[in-house]
């Protein structure tokens, strides 16, 4: 766990200093933080040994609903 | 868009990449058995068909992206809700990929090694490549992508002595469903995932060129898929076919004398990097232009990340993902790679005297 989250952290650093350099729009900060934390929740998640539904279950579960695969 | 331009050749190594990718060792027509020479003739030609229409609506959309073709035919909102969905779909794909190399290289090069280690080293210096743009991508597969038939035809000549050359009869022994089956397998793996490339035509420096590069690479990489399938064949038999995990490496281990097991995993590293690069270029500069942010390489470390992790937590193992490649995913992949492009195409024919004027 502490693991991911450094790594996280060391990822979002070396970004960060690009875009503090640059001065990119708030947009972009908006968004990459969006991924980034949708994916750092994940990772906890899998590394603590919960693995959330995921999305090839759901396209899964979508198809066999309409009736294409059973 | 980024100003960058790609020539003939360039598109056609990626394209060639691309269709090579991760079919080098998940074979989506094994489902066929003998019978899979079949499925990949019929399904390599309306495969090819699907990507000349990519390449039309390109034609007929001149340098336009599939977002700005997305917004233009379908109005600005609903195109952008399209647009997410392909975004998402590019990411889907790419992170496909990038588990079935962590899977191979940790079965059967680096068993001791934790995928996710593979799986990371793999993404930094696709990554690299992506940020480097379109361009550096397509130089690179210019250089690298020769290296593939060579060591495809090394071992397949190799082979020749302990061949078993009737390993392919009796011809539709069970009956042509199957085949069908296969074949629509292998209309949407990997030919229908070149959809990708609707955000890559309009670099291409001489767009006239572009059915003809298409058609190229389309035909040479089917052509080199049968070849494979018959080395494999001839040298394992239905039998061990069908029960094989990763074929190119059991067939890799019959070799005489020496180990070319390393010769699959450079096909896969160049091909598979290059499929993994061209889907991760194409969500980024999809989801920029979506967003109206200028420099597309301000998300793609994000979306990297994101299809890291993706790829480890779809599915638990190597069963799960072939099981689920094979039953889900080309019914999944229909809408974004035949419905929603074939709309386009004949959206877009009423644009072919603005399409030639621009030409001209």
């Amino acid at each position: 766990m502490v693991l991911i989250v450094l790594v996280f952290a060391l990822f979002i650093v070396f970004d960060m200093r690009k875009f503090v350099r640059i001065k990119v729009p708030a947009k972009v900060y908006v968004l990459y933080f969006a991924i980034v934390t949708a994916s750092l929740v994940v990772s906890l998640f899998l590394a603590s040994g919960k693995r959330p539904y995921s999305p090839a279950k759901v396209i899964e579960a979508a198809i066999k609903f309409i009736g294409i695969e059973k | 868009m980024e100003k960058t331009r790609i020539s003939k050749i360039q598109l056609f190594t990626l394209l060639s990449g691309f269709l090579f990718g991760s079919t080098v060792i998940v074979a989506p027509v094994a489902g066929a058995k003998n019978d899979a020479w079949i499925s990949m003739i019929i399904g390599g030609t309306c495969g090819i068909l699907l990507m000349l229409v990519y390449a039309s609506i390109s034609l007929l959309n001149p340098s336009k992206t599939l977002v700005d073709i997305l917004r233009e035919k379908f109005g600005k909102v609903p195109g952008s809700i399209v647009g997410v969905l392909y975004v998402w779909y590019f990411v889907h794909v790419a992170s496909l990929v990038l588990r079935d190399y962590g899977e191979f290289i940790c079965t059967v090069t680096f068993p001791e090694t934790p995928m996710i280690v593979v799986i990371v080293i793999f993404a930094i210096v696709v990554l690299y490549g992506v940020n480097s743009g379109i361009e550096v991508i397509g130089r690179v597969s210019e250089l690298l992508m020769p290296v593939i038939p060579v060591a495809v035809l090394i071992i397949t000549f190799s082979l020749f002595t302990i061949s078993d050359f009737t390993a392919f009869l009796p011809v539709l022994e069970r009956g042509m469903m199957p085949v069908l089956d296969a074949a629509f397998s292998y209309i949407t793996f990997p030919f229908g995932e070149t959809v990708a490339f609707l955000m890559v035509y309009p670099h291409l420096n001489r767009m006239e060129e572009i059915r003809k590069t298409v058609l190229t690479s389309a035909v040479i990489l089917s052509t080199l898929g049968v070849i494979i399938f018959f080395r494999d064949i001839f040298v394992l038999g239905t039998e061990l076919l069908s029960r094989a995990t990763f074929i190119p490496h059991v067939t890799s281990l019959v070799f005489p004398e020496i180990n070319v097991d390393p010769l699959i995993d450079i096909n896969l590293m160049i091909a598979g990097g290059i499929k993994i690069s061209v889907c991760l270029y194409a969500a980024s500069t999809a989801l920029s232009q979506l967003t109206g942010i200028e420099n597309y390489s301000w998300l793609s470390g994000a979306l990297t990340v994101f299809c890291i992790v993706l790829s480890v937590w779809q599915f638990e193992n190597v069963l799960e993902l072939f099981t689920w490649t094979d039953k889900i995913w080309p019914f999944y992949s229909v809408p974004f790679q035949i419905i929603i492009p074939l709309v386009l195409f004949v959206m877009s024919l009423p644009d072919r005297k603005k399409a030639a004027n621009h030409k001209d």
